[in-house]
């Protein structure tokens, strides 16, 4: 068994190759001057200038980066729209049909409400996604400007409890870090930023009330209000839906931040433990729950949609 | 507030977001999601379209085809009937020619037997008036003598010759 592998490795050119790459990138990784910094975490997105306006963030910088992505490939695709169309327009528009698709086969096909629904729904699952993979692009939280750090106890401190929660040596490397200057990233992924995802989360749950509203007038309401003494199980039933529905905002907007806030955070530990080759397994797995997040909130947004569109008196 | 200072939530920065949002949607609605929804719409009516001029020039085809079969099986039909008409009178004309020629056959047959028989009759009457000649002359040369009454010797030898004849046929 081991001869075997002895005489593959010796033989086999491209295996002898791969297995010197990796067990040097593996020793490099060790190497003091290759090693990644210790990782900064930040849960919230920081003010790109020390002395200017603090609604400045990285957050927002990259926020409209990612506006303007997504219409210069929007425009990309529809400038030139042919009946036969070219490699980009057709992949847009194998986007834009499959969301169509979607929305109908939840929204009801041919419905009205449909084509209500399918501007919200495909923009958030656009949005969302681009916000998602922008992220995993080099540069994102190491290309940045160094702020003197003096006004970052209070953030220094809430660092500390977040890496005393993950490892030991984070925590020594956060302990560190006090005090010195601050590097802060130039970009944030939005979905990062809980701004954008509790915005989205208001956005979904409100216009939920306005469609149920719209579609069934006040008679919507009755579904979280009952009156007690008529129906006194359907009261606290109610009760649990209003309380159900004002956690959808928490729930939507911190699974999003949360998945995607997570992940960055594990790609800089795993970079700062081995340098090469561990990171890339997990920008797989970032791919991966960059676009599960996506669909994962469109297809919520939408069945929420749905569902509040429907009269629950009919089941009498 | 402190706890939402934290999580780095300020009220302006999630108006912004929201306001963010709506714009997005707004652009993308007139820019991307309304001519692609229309493009797949045309090219689905185009695709639509193009089928069913399919089927309709199949089925032109299929019509051609039944009717030129239609016109085929007429013509060769007719060009039967042609054929047996033509057969039919040629066999009748043979007929006519045959029986006519055979008419004209029987006719000249019996022409050239009545001739014939003319002819005999005629050589006969010559011959029996020689002969009736040549016994007088004979005759008379046995007497040595002319005969008195030649006609009624003539008639006599005549009528002799015509019961010969009349008892010998």
């Amino acid at each position: 068994m081991f001869k075997n592998l002895l005489q593959a490795f010796v033989l086999n050119a491209r295996i002898r190759n791969a297995t010197i790459g990796v067990i040097a990138l593996l020793g490099l990784s060790v190497v003091p001057f290759f090693n990644a910094p210790p990782p900064h975490v930040e849960l919230a997105a920081e003010a790109l200038l020390e002395h200017g306006p603090k609604w400045f963030t990285n957050g927002l910088l990259t926020t409209i980066l990612v506006d303007l992505i997504i219409i210069l490939m929007a425009v990309f695709a529809v400038s030139r729209m042919k009946e036969i169309p070219g490699a980009w327009q057709n992949i847009v528009e194998m986007l834009v049909e499959g969301m169509w698709n979607l929305t109908q086969s939840i929204a009801g096909h041919g419905s009205a409400n449909s084509r209500k629904f399918f501007p919200w729904v495909i923009t958030i699952f656009i949005f969302v996604l681009v916000s998602n993979y922008i992220g995993l692009l080099p540069g994102f939280g190491s290309i940045g400007i160094y702020h003197s750090g003096a006004e970052s106890h209070a953030q220094g401190a809430l660092d500390n409890q977040l890496a005393m929660a993950g490892a030991e040596t984070i925590a020594v490397a956060a302990a560190a870090e006090e005090g010195k200057p601050v590097l802060v990233p130039l970009f944030r992924s939005p979905s990062a930023d809980l701004n954008m995802t509790l915005a989205l989360a208001l956005i979904s749950v409100f216009m939920t009330q306005f469609f149920g509203v719209q579609a069934l007038g006040i008679r919507y309401f009755t579904k979280f209000f009952k009156n007690p003494f008529k129906d006194g199980m359907g009261a606290v039933v109610g009760f649990f839906e209003l309380i159900a529905e004002i956690s959808k905002i928490i729930s939507f907007s911190f699974r999003l931040f949360g998945n995607i806030f997570a992940g960055e955070v594990v790609l800089l530990v795993m970079a700062f433990l081995v340098t090469f080759l561990l990171p890339s397994i997990f920008y797989g797995l970032e791919l991966f729950i960059g676009f599960i997040q996506a669909l994962v909130f469109m297809l919520l947004t939408l069945a929420f949609f749905t569902m509040a569109t429907v009269s629950h008196d009919d089941h009498h | 507030m402190d706890a939402l200072d934290k999580l780095g939530i300020s009220w302006q920065l999630l108006l912004s977001q929201i306001v963010n949002f709506g714009l997005l949607m707004i652009i993308l609605q007139q820019l991307l999601y309304k001519p692609v929804l229309n493009m797949l719409e045309q090219r689905r009516q185009r695709i639509a379209e193009g089928l069913e001029q399919a089927d309709k020039a199949s089925h032109a085809a299929a019509e051609a085809e039944a009717e030129k079969q239609g016109i085929l099986e007429e013509a060769r039909r007719e060009a039967q009937e042609v054929r047996a008409q033509a057969t039919r009178d040629a066999e009748r004309i043979a007929q006519d020619v045959r029986s006519r020629a055979d008419q004209e056959a029987q006719e000249i047959r019996m022409k050239a037997q009545a001739d014939a028989e003319a002819q005999t009759a005629a050589v006969m009457a010559d011959a029996r008036k020689q002969i009736a000649d040549l016994a007088i002359a004979a005759t008379e040369q046995i007497l040595g003598r002319e005969l008195a009454n030649r006609d009624e010797q003539e008639r006599f030898v005549a009528d002799y010759l015509a019961q010969q004849n009349g008892s010998g046929s």
